[in-house]
């Protein structure tokens, strides 16, 4: 599955929050480069604190105590210095599970991580937002109202335009922490066919609780249960002949 | 429909209809009271406000003439302190919400804030007078009235400003820091333009206490009735309040001393205005 250099590669990850127990143990993960790879698993499986300690959050935020590596590209993320940490960050960009457009215009939504990375110039900016809403398929909805606030959005578009965010900032993985959680099936979908049409460009993770959103959209899936990996393999194999009961028993909707 | 909810004396909707109607005069009362004060105040005080009251000195100790240089010191003061207090309050507040986390050290700084609020102003006069006029020997001065000014509105800024840092939804925070903003980055450009209202609400109540005070400033920046405009730092000065104060208690000039309120009021009003003003200005950049 893996080719041989992985994008990411998550080596012997445990992650625990102050005294209490790991909500990850020892995740081995590679993540190939310009697939999509899924996280699934029942509530508290730990994989929206391993997607959250790719890019840092979950230690700079969330106080997270973290072993293990965290390879991209071979190099330990892990061991960024505070100053690097940004610079990481705008590789590996994050969506979250409740869209979170900032409270200004859609454009000031897009050119705010370009223009903190140091990108100046109206005619470079402009043309930013236009490829990155594009990308995201968002461009033909808003493109008449750029100066609007982001916030009149409705949901799914506003999850685009976090991920037309993402984009702008060119990135290498994009982390999406269950992207489809609050939306329709219809701006579900959409989301989906974006990620597809978007494989040749990033490296994509998506944590979801939708199983069957994991079967359309993933090349490889992960299956966690209670901090620790069940199971990774293709999305046909881990469908359909999971080797792991407990898989099995998931997918089939048996609990969870 | 059981017994029990039958004998209820009043039904919901009769006490629904009664919590209307009790929020309703509370809301009216207070609006009443308020528009009397200032009705009363004006009313005595605008016929005798005029161009040359607002742009005289005052003359037999403010029984004539008029009142610039009481209000040049009385903004210079206001301002001082306000320009001293913000940064100042600003800054504390953004080191107790984002840079330490919650413990026994913010818990004395937030009840050390909370005590100095409740002190009455009188001591923060005393405590200018002996430390800024005398110590420091800046003398009765628009410098030592201001400093005493930002300590005693300092604690209001410090709260105010928390409270609202505290409001701006954490998740801001996270999309900023994993569109690459640093921490600092990430409270310049996005935690404190979403505070903003907040923030300028507590700046506001600072000014609201610092040009209507009169016994912290009394004892700092003195109560000389100067001719002149006060052109230092170092200038002593009598603000509007305190003048209000000496012609009503020395019984100089009723006439003279509500035109001094009205003009203290209609600068409250115009200053609050123009801030509002401006902060709307500035928020529609953040909707």
């Amino acid at each position: 599955m893996s080719n041989a250099h992985p994008k990411l590669d998550l080596c012997e990850l445990t992650i625990r929050y102050g005294e209490g127990p790991a909500v990850a143990r020892n995740i081995s993960l590679g993540i190939a480069r310009n697939s999509i790879h899924a996280f699934i698993g029942p509530a508290g499986s730990g994989k929206t604190s391993i997607l959250r300690t790719i890019n840092l959050l979950s230690i700079d935020v969330d106080g997270a105590t973290v072993t293990g590596r965290v390879l991209l590209d071979g190099q330990n993320v892990l061991e960024a210095t505070t100053n690097a940490r940004a610079e990481l960050r705008r590789k590996l960009g994050m969506a979250f599970a409740t869209p979170q457009p900032l409270p200004r215009s859609i454009y000031e939504n897009l050119v705010f991580g370009p223009r903190l990375a140091g990108v100046r110039g109206k005619a470079v900016l402009d043309g930013l937002v236009e490829s990155s809403l594009r990308a995201a398929q968002l461009w033909d909805e808003v493109k008449d109202r750029l100066t609007h606030s982001a916030l009149a959005l409705s949901g799914g578009q506003q999850q685009r335009l976090c991920i037309a965010r993402i984009i702008a900032l060119e990135p290498e993985v994009i982390l999406l922490d269950e992207p489809c959680s609050g939306l329709d099936p219809i701006s579900t979908l959409k989301i989906e066919q974006m990620m597809q049409s978007l494989k040749s460009r990033f490296t994509w993770i998506i944590v979801t609780n939708n199983t069957k959103q994991a079967a359309r959209v993933s090349d490889n899936t992960a299956f966690f249960l209670l901090g620790d990996l069940i199971e990774n393999d293709t999305t046909d194999k881990l469908f359909t002949a999971p080797v792991d009961t407990r898989t099995a028993d998931y997918i089939e909707g048996r609990f969870g | 429909m059981s017994a029990a909810a039958r004998r209820r004396l009043i039904t919901p909707r009769q006490s629904q209809f009664c919590a209307r109607v009790i929020l309703w005069a509370m809301m009216a009362a207070t609006l009443a009271v308020l528009v009397f004060i200032v009705l009363f105040v004006v009313k005595r005080g605008l016929a005798h406000v005029s161009w040359e009251f607002l742009t005289g000195a005052p003359s037999l100790s403010g029984k004539a003439g008029g009142v610039l240089p009481m209000i040049v010191g009385t903004l210079a003061v206001t301002a001082l302190g306000v320009a001293l207090a913000t940064p100042l309050g600003v800054g504390t507040a953004i080191y107790l919400t984002e840079y330490t986390r919650e413990g026994r050290i913010t818990k004395i700084i937030r009840f050390g804030a909370e005590c100095l609020a409740g002190v009455p102003s009188i001591i923060f006069g005393l405590f200018g007078f002996v430390f800024f006029v005398l110590v420091l020997g800046f003398g009765w001065s628009i410098l030592a009235g201001g400093l005493t000014l930002a300590f005693m509105i300092l604690p209001t800024v410090i709260r105010t400003s928390e409270e609202a840092i505290k409001s701006v939804p954490p998740s801001y925070r996270e999309v900023a820091l994993s569109l690459g903003a640093s921490k600092w980055e990430s409270i310049v450009k996005v935690v404190l333009p979403s505070a903003m209202p907040g923030i300028l609400t507590g700046v506001i109540l600072g000014v609201g206490r610092s040009i209507s005070e009169t016994a912290a400033v009394i004892f700092t920046s003195g109560s000389s009735l100067s001719k002149v405009i006060p052109t230092s730092l170092f200038d002593g000065t009598r603000t509007l309040a305190v003048h209000f104060y000496q012609l009503a208690r020395e019984g100089i000039s009723a006439d003279k001393a509500y035109a001094t309120a009205t003009v203290l009021v209609l600068a409250i009003l115009i200053i609050n205005v123009t801030a509002y003003a401006i902060m709307s200005r500035f928020m529609k950049r953040y909707r």
